[in-house]
């Protein structure tokens, strides 16, 4: 604020041809020689003149001895000292920067791998960035908190969108990092923790459940997914009966993967009558029927979810559906004694097909099993949306997923881009192509890079992503691809993508930690 | 010393320039690269059967490329230099083609023409009285333009701002132009600068205030200009919009020669692609601050790059003036050195400035050096404190974010522009000795 005009505002506003500017008294030096300004009678200066010479004075007398305001207060708690060293070598920050700036998740997630691994930190000039990053994606902020350092906890604390990283310091011990810790910090707690004590985490979830939000009950239960044993059933049945959706569809889906679970024995008992063994002339054959009407016990087996007003089934079919969605996909193929093909065979030849494919889908995406993910993958389902195809190679180990993909890169060689995007979607985050789908991608691409003429609209963007998700050692061979001398416009800032991505892994690929002093 | 890519891809005249230098690191693209103290070259595959030529000699940077880009430095000088920063071990050709040398000599030859014009010139005589009664003319009508703007000036204060609307302020750009049409293009500058601040911000009266007094006293001085002394005479010239002569400064010129270490460096938008850059140097021998001033048309760059945190050997050549803070880059020997920062307490830089002031009060940026600072945020402001006092930073909300980030709450040293209320940051440093560790990024 300009205070020291304040005095000459009410004047300058209303205009000296209304309001005289007098009596005006500024303390000082600067306060006499204003005051022979104001009050000089020379005779052609009217009082805007006197008031324009005093702004003059003040103008530059305001400047000649400004000298910012008085700040009394104590200063904020600075940063603590870091305990990692920053990934600040050589050309690495400029392409950590261009990597956060323009690359894909994927690259930011392998960049937060990595830098752990190595046990680095991201360059402080790079964590408004970061943080940015994660504000955005609520996926990529377990992997910063752990390469943000000291400096990115009290960067954090600065701005209220970027308080998910604030927490503790990194280095706390595991019942303040409990207690006081960001959302991703109790995340990272209890994973560590269920992978060396699934009791204690177990325990300690249960010792803080009343005290949790719905949305730290749902992600914090789903952690039980590792190492889950029937010691979990008590607890997952509790959230079973939680007052969040949410919770009660993770403990469900957890519950699957319990076959032995009482829940799952009762869905298995309601389920068995349903379906009957017929005999048909020589042959038995199996039917099944849709319940006539939910059952009584229905609500407290969490099968009272209402039919959505268009859903293409219909009520009776909807309850089967609801039915389906409980039992364990062992149990189908055990008590048929029909693979997972067969199965899914014989269920287009009934009635309530497509109850029956939805309920078991749901319940691969719950519990994934890789016969029945080959089973679907190879023989889908066309009431079932195709993008849902995605997901279920996403549920196979890698080795199983590239299968299918080297087998259609086999068949079709023109089917790379189709692969490729497939490919990529798939990937999860933190993942690479094997090194022999990556070899196979490489060669169904490296002549049309060659040709400098990647007219493909799909492949074009496609071709950033599967830099970042080739196997590494196939980086180098990327790296010197022969190309064109006549590339479009377009294809050359793809392949300035393509070039930057390989340079950031590679570096990232040399990083070594360390040793501390 | 070695440029960081960061550093580097600042030297670029454009985003698009830097991205597409990027894209021209891959190994294929370059099949000769060669590096000696004083230069580096390289041949880049571009889309003719020949390769590019490109070059730079370290001691500037100055950049050279056979390209028909009309940008400076081209995207082949920008993608050389980083891969220079990134790959050395790939510049394995020490002995320098002839195309190389030849440029060297080239320029060496030119820099030599150029001292010889420089030393003719000063030889040669001009018509005093013709150029004498040019300069009368030109005084004359800028005498008579800054009597209508002070009878101008005291019209607005007699109406009043309150009644100040978008039709009154169409009256103020006419004003403006009229004083362009004047021959002083400094005082339609500081119109226009008048004008746009109108109803922004709280204190715009104040400001508005602040900025016609300036004009008073300007046109003031005009009137009295005889009796100023010659160099306030000279600042006074400089304010009203005219510059002097770049070849009368290198030749009359104060001439210092010292090592520079650069304090900060700044690329800003002006209107009709004209971009301006502002470059302030700390002489370590002499103690002298230098600004130096330059303006690039359509996106063509400089063509010496000032990296902040370097020191520079040069010979600036002063303007004349009391405020003795413009000068030009009369001679630059060698490449880029570690800096040696200034350290004076914030007290004399505050006596600096007051001094500066009393000699000249129409500067209007000062070089402002602040040891000590803590970057802080109070509220959606950010301010720096340092010596019980905090000044409010006048940086962009991405580059306030970086400096906090850098600094984490603890103390370092900045330098920026001071205007008399905001603290525009431009370069931070930690030790006396080492590199910059944040610039503020071009606008």
């Amino acid at each position: 604020m300009s205070a020291e005009f304040m005095p000459l505002v009410p004047t300058a506003m209303l205009g000296t041809d209304r309001e005289a500017a007098s009596p005006l008294i500024w303390p000082g030096e600067v306060g006499q020689l204003t005051a022979q300004l104001l009050q000089a009678q020379v005779s052609d200066d009217g009082a805007a003149t006197r008031v324009l010479r005093v702004a003059a004075v003040l103008a530059s007398c305001s400047i000649a001895g400004a000298h910012g305001a008085e700040w009394t207060d104590p200063l904020p708690d600075a940063a603590r000292d870091e305990t990692l060293a920053a990934a600040d070598d050589g050309s690495l920050p400029a392409l950590l920067a261009w990597a956060l700036q323009h690359s894909s998740a994927h690259l930011h997630f392998e960049v937060c791998l990595l830098l752990a691994r190595a046990g680095r930190r991201l360059p402080e000039a790079l964590l408004p960035q970061a943080l940015e990053l994660g504000r955005r994606s609520t996926h990529l902020r377990l992997a910063l908190a752990s390469v943000i350092g000291e400096r990115g906890v009290w960067l954090a604390t600065q701005r209220e969108d970027w308080s998910f990283a604030a927490g503790v310091s990194v280095e706390a011990d595991i019942e303040t990092r409990w207690s006081d810790g960001s959302f991703e910090q109790r995340i990272a707690l209890l994973h560590e923790e269920r992978a060396s004590a699934p009791d204690a985490m177990r325990a300690r979830l249960v010792a803080s459940m009343d005290d949790m939000s719905a949305k730290e009950r749902a992600a914090f239960a789903a952690l039980l997914v590792e190492r889950i044993s029937m010691n979990d059933e008590p607890l997952l049945e509790r959230l079973r009966a939680d007052r969040s959706r949410d919770v009660r569809q993770a403990a469900l889906d957890l519950l699957l993967r319990l076959p032995d679970a009482a829940h799952v024995q009762r869905a298995i008992t309601r389920m068995a009558p349903l379906l009957q063994q017929e005999r048909a002339l020589l042959r038995k054959r199996w039917v099944i029927d849709a319940p006539a009407a939910p059952g009584a016990d229905w609500k407290d087996a969490n099968l009272d979810t209402p039919r959505p007003k268009n859903d293409s089934l219909g009520e009776r079919a909807w309850w089967l559906y609801q039915l389906v969605r409980q039992v364990p996909l062992t149990w189908w193929t055990r008590h048929v004694g029909m693979t997972a093909v067969e199965l899914l065979e014989w269920a287009g030849k009934t009635d309530w097909s497509e109850a029956l494919w939805r309920g078991w889908r749901d319940v691969l995406f719950a519990a994934p099993d890789a016969e029945w993910c080959d089973a679907f993958l190879d023989h889908w389902p066309a009431p079932l949306p195709a993008r849902d195809r995605d997901t279920v190679l996403g549920l196979l180990p890698a080795a199983s997923r590239e299968r299918h993909w080297l087998t259609r890169l086999r068949d079709d060689r023109e089917s790379v881009a189709a692969v490729v995007s497939q490919a990529i979607a798939v990937c999860a985050a933190g993942e690479s192509l094997s090194l022999a789908m990556s070899t196979a991608f490489a060669d169904g691409l490296s002549e049309r890079v060659s040709r400098g003429q990647i007219d493909d609209y799909t492949l074009r963007p496609a071709l950033t992503a599967l830099a970042a998700t080739l196997h590494p050692d196939l980086l180098d061979r990327i790296a010197d691809w022969p190309r064109s001398g006549s590339e479009t416009p377009a294809f050359l800032d793809v392949m300035h993508d393509v070039t930057q991505i390989i340079a950031v892994r590679r570096a990232l690929r040399t990083l070594t930690t360390p040793r501390r002093s | 010393m070695t440029l960081t890519a960061e550093a580097i891809l600042a030297l670029a005249p454009d985003d698009a320039s830097a991205k597409a230098a990027r894209g021209l690191l891959a190994p294929a693209k370059w099949p000769l690269l060669g590096a000696s103290d004083a230069a580096v070259w390289g041949e880049c595959s571009g889309s003719g059967a020949k390769p590019y030529q490109t070059q730079v000699d370290l001691a500037g940077p100055s950049f050279n490329c056979s390209c028909p880009s009309r940008k400076f430095p081209c995207k082949h000088g920008l993608a050389l230099l980083l891969l220079r920063a990134q790959e050395a071990q790939r510049f394995s050709a020490a002995e320098p083609p002839a195309w190389v040398t030849e440029w060297l000599v080239s320029r060496a030859e030119k820099a030599q023409r150029k001292e010889e014009r420089q030393s003719e010139k000063v030889a040669t005589p001009v018509d005093p009285h013709a150029s004498a009664r040019r300069e009368t003319q030109r005084w004359t009508r800028i005498e008579t333009a800054a009597q209508e703007l002070q009878r101008w000036l005291a019209d607005q204060i007699g109406r009043g701002f309150g009644t100040l609307n978008s039709a009154v302020l169409q009256t103020w750009h006419t004003m403006a132009a009229r004083m362009v049409d004047a021959q002083a293009p400094g005082l339609g500058t500081r119109v226009r600068e008048a004008a746009a601040g109108v109803h922004q911000g709280d204190d715009w009266p104040a400001q508005t205030l602040r900025r016609l007094g300036m004009l008073q006293l300007l046109c003031e001085a005009v009137s009295r200009r005889a009796t100023l002394s010659p160099d306030v005479q000279a600042d006074l010239r400089g304010a009203v919009g005219w510059p002097h002569d770049q070849a009368d400064v290198l030749a009359d010129g104060e001439w210092v020669v010292d090592r520079w270490t650069v304090l900060g460096c700044v690329v800003e938008e002006r209107a009709d692609k004209l971009a301006e850059r502002r470059v302030w140097l700390h002489g370590e021998r002499s103690g002298r601050r230098a600004w130096l001033l330059e303006h690039a048309f359509g996106g063509r760059g400089f063509e010496t790059a000032w990296l902040p945190g370097s020191g520079v050997s040069a010979t600036m050549a002063f303007f004349p003036g009391a405020s003795g803070l413009r000068a030009l880059a009369a001679d630059i020997v060698g490449p880029a050195a570690l800096p040696r920062w200034p350290v004076e307490p914030l007290h004399d830089e505050w006596l600096r400035i007051a001094r500066r002031v009393a000699l000249c009060p129409w500067t209007s940026t000062h070089p402002l050096v602040v040891r000590d600072a803590v970057p802080l945020r109070r509220g959606s402001a950010f301010l720096v404190v340092a010596e019980g006092r905090a000044l409010p930073l006048a940086i962009g909300e991405p580059d306030a974010w970086r400096l906090h980030a850098i600094a984490g709450g603890h103390p370092l040293q900045l330098m920026g522009e001071w205007d008399g209320q905001r603290f525009a940051a431009l370069t931070a440093w930690r030790d006396d000795t080492g590199g910059a560790v944040w610039t503020r990024s071009a606008t």
